[in-house]
């Protein structure tokens, strides 16, 4: 006599039946192709400690002035190459969204050729740009902007595209022209969206250009990466330190001006 | 003409609209000037750093361009497919998706297990708490990429190396939006089990865990899809997988094996990205 009350809908239940299966099927896979056993891990446990003791700690700091240089290049790099991708990601978000545009056809167009490059991960494109351009700055400020406008611009659209119809079809039966459009209901309407986003880019972006930095973007990845490529472990581990606080403080610094802005406004 | 404007300027008053709104030229006043003064220091000091940052980099523009046509021809040459070798590009690919599959999946389970630790809703222990989310911010807070380098050096080269890699980061990761989860499951659930009798491992599986699952599951697909980007990056840094074919293939000048694989990691992320959301609107969104 056992009364129970599903906290589940049968619906989702068998929903959920399902996707834990297919997962126990992919995981089976999977443990057979790779052969990997945690447990395994478990045992060399001890080997990884004497490395993080002996070879990785105490953190050291060596050329503080070049470090402070690499880090400036980190940094700039983000900050640039998210305001580059924010200033073209709104244009083409606007001739892209099926809402706005006045060239639906390309609209199509420019939509498949942004979900084409985020599908890709950025450092395959640093990849393939330091390969055709040469490393350097410059071809990662290409790549990060490359990858960050694709990003920006299919959230951009999808803010127009949940925009109220009202004030676009208010300003349509007035006789309003596409730019008139844009600046009077697009902007004032998706403008906090638009910051939103363009702050979260921000946050990806410090991370991005420490990694595209890795493969030759320059900064402070490619200091990280000289170091550990050359068994410098103590020195990998006090730029690892920099990197962390960087990127903390970055988030912090990102929540702190979303309040500022978005609830003030 | 001063007449006119006068005339027109009392007309709205007959419908009784407020006479105050006409003041300039006949807008409606729509802007806050306190919002507007954010909003200018914000856009005035993006401007300014992204100039400044911009210029700090001092990129030489002129020698880039003149490069840019080796850029159509590399892209040329990366479709123009070359499918020798294909065996041992699909053997990698199944590498890089067994790994984001198990380091997903492992790392969901240790996510649940710390997440729990870290959900006020379970814990009481400020001090614990704090102490274990400061330890995860940190993990979070460096790359991957940076962690799967440091596994590299413990484990050397295979598979194990590429999960436990991004195991690390995605631990951190399930950690904290379990966690937060976990929270947003709210007290009137736990205080109706507590008031019945149960104990905190009851509370936990038969309250919490049920009402969390939604969004267990989509924080997984999301964590799916970005540690499929991440394990393709791996091989580039040094570990396996399909990375490791495009960045070698790259560098030896055959571009037409690296289009191939790239073309696979692309198809592989849409179907992925397309499938997840077709799941999380049909079954995930409707409360």
């Amino acid at each position: 006599m056992e009364h129970r009350i599903p906290v589940v809908s049968k619906r989702e239940k068998r929903f959920y039946t399902i996707f834990f299966a297919v997962l126990l099927t992919f995981f089976a896979v999977a443990t057979l192709l790779t052969q990997y056993n945690p447990f395994a891990l478990l045992f060399q446990g001890g080997a990884f400690w004497e490395f993080l003791t002996q070879d990785f700690l105490p953190p050291t700091l060596k050329d503080p002035a070049g470090i402070l240089s690499a880090i400036l290049t980190t940094v700039a790099l983000a900050i640039s190459a998210t305001s580059c991708a924010l200033v073209l990601g709104f244009v083409a978000a606007v001739f892209a969204s099926p809402r706005t545009s006045i060239f639906p056809r390309a609209g199509k167009v420019l939509r498949a050729l942004v979900t084409l490059v985020r599908n890709i991960p950025s450092l395959i494109w640093a990849f393939i740009l330091f390969s055709a351009l040469g490393i350097g700055t410059g071809v990662a400020f290409v790549a990060l902007t490359i990858s960050s406008f694709a990003f920006m611009t299919r959230t951009f659209i999808e803010v127009i595209d949940e925009l109220a119809d009202s004030s676009l079809e208010a300003l349509t039966a007035a006789g309003a022209n596409f730019p008139q459009k844009v600046v009077h209901a697009v902007l004032p309407n998706c403008l906090m969206d638009f910051i939103e986003w363009y702050l979260y880019s921000m946050e990806l972006n410090i991370r991005s250009s420490t990694i595209v930095g890795m493969v030759g973007g320059g900064g402070i990845g490619l200091v990280l990466f000289t170091y550990i490529k050359s068994f410098n472990y103590p020195a990998a581990a006090g730029i690892i330190l920099i990197i962390a606080v960087l990127v903390i403080g970055v988030d912090r610094l990102m929540a702190y001006t979303r309040k500022k802005v978005l609830n003030e406004a | 003409m001063n007449q006119s404007s006068q005339q027109l300027a009392v007309q709205p008053s007959r419908w009784g609209f407020p006479q105050a709104r006409e003041r300039s030229g006949g807008k409606i006043p729509v802007k806050a000037p306190g919002q507007d003064r954010v909003l200018k220091i914000f856009f005035g000091t993006c401007a300014v750093l992204s100039v400044a940052s911009f210029l700090f980099l001092e990129v030489d523009w002129l020698k880039l361009l003149s490069r840019v046509p080796n850029m159509g021809e590399s892209f040329v040459k990366l479709f123009t497919f070359d499918f020798t070798g294909f065996s041992s590009t699909l053997s990698a690919f199944g590498e890089s998706v067994s790994m984001t599959v198990l380091a997903t999946i492992y790392s969901a389970v240790l996510g649940i297990l710390f997440g729990a630790f870290m959900s006020r809703n379970l814990v009481k222990n400020r001090l614990a708490v704090g102490a274990l989310s400061a330890a995860f911010t940190f993990v979070r807070a460096v790359p991957s990429v940076v962690w799967v380098l440091l596994v590299l050096v413990c484990l050397g080269f295979g598979p194990a190396t590429g999960i436990v890699g991004l195991s690390v980061h995605s631990i951190a990761f399930f950690a904290k939006a379990y966690a937060q989860s976990f929270d947003d499951v709210g007290g009137d659930v736990v205080e109706a089990l507590t008031v019945v009798g149960a104990n905190r491992l009851q509370i936990f599986f038969r309250g919490i865990l049920p009402a969390a699952l939604s969004s267990i599951v989509a924080w997984f697909s999301l964590r799916v899809e970005t540690n499929f980007s991440e394990s393709t990056v791996l091989g580039m840094v040094g570990a396996g997988g399909i990375g490791f074919v495009i960045s070698s293939n790259i560098q030896n000048y055959r571009y037409g094996r690296a289009g191939v694989a790239i073309v696979m990691v692309f198809l592989f992320a849409y179907l992925v990205e397309t499938g997840f959301s077709k799941m999380k609107r049909a079954y995930l969104m409707d409360h």
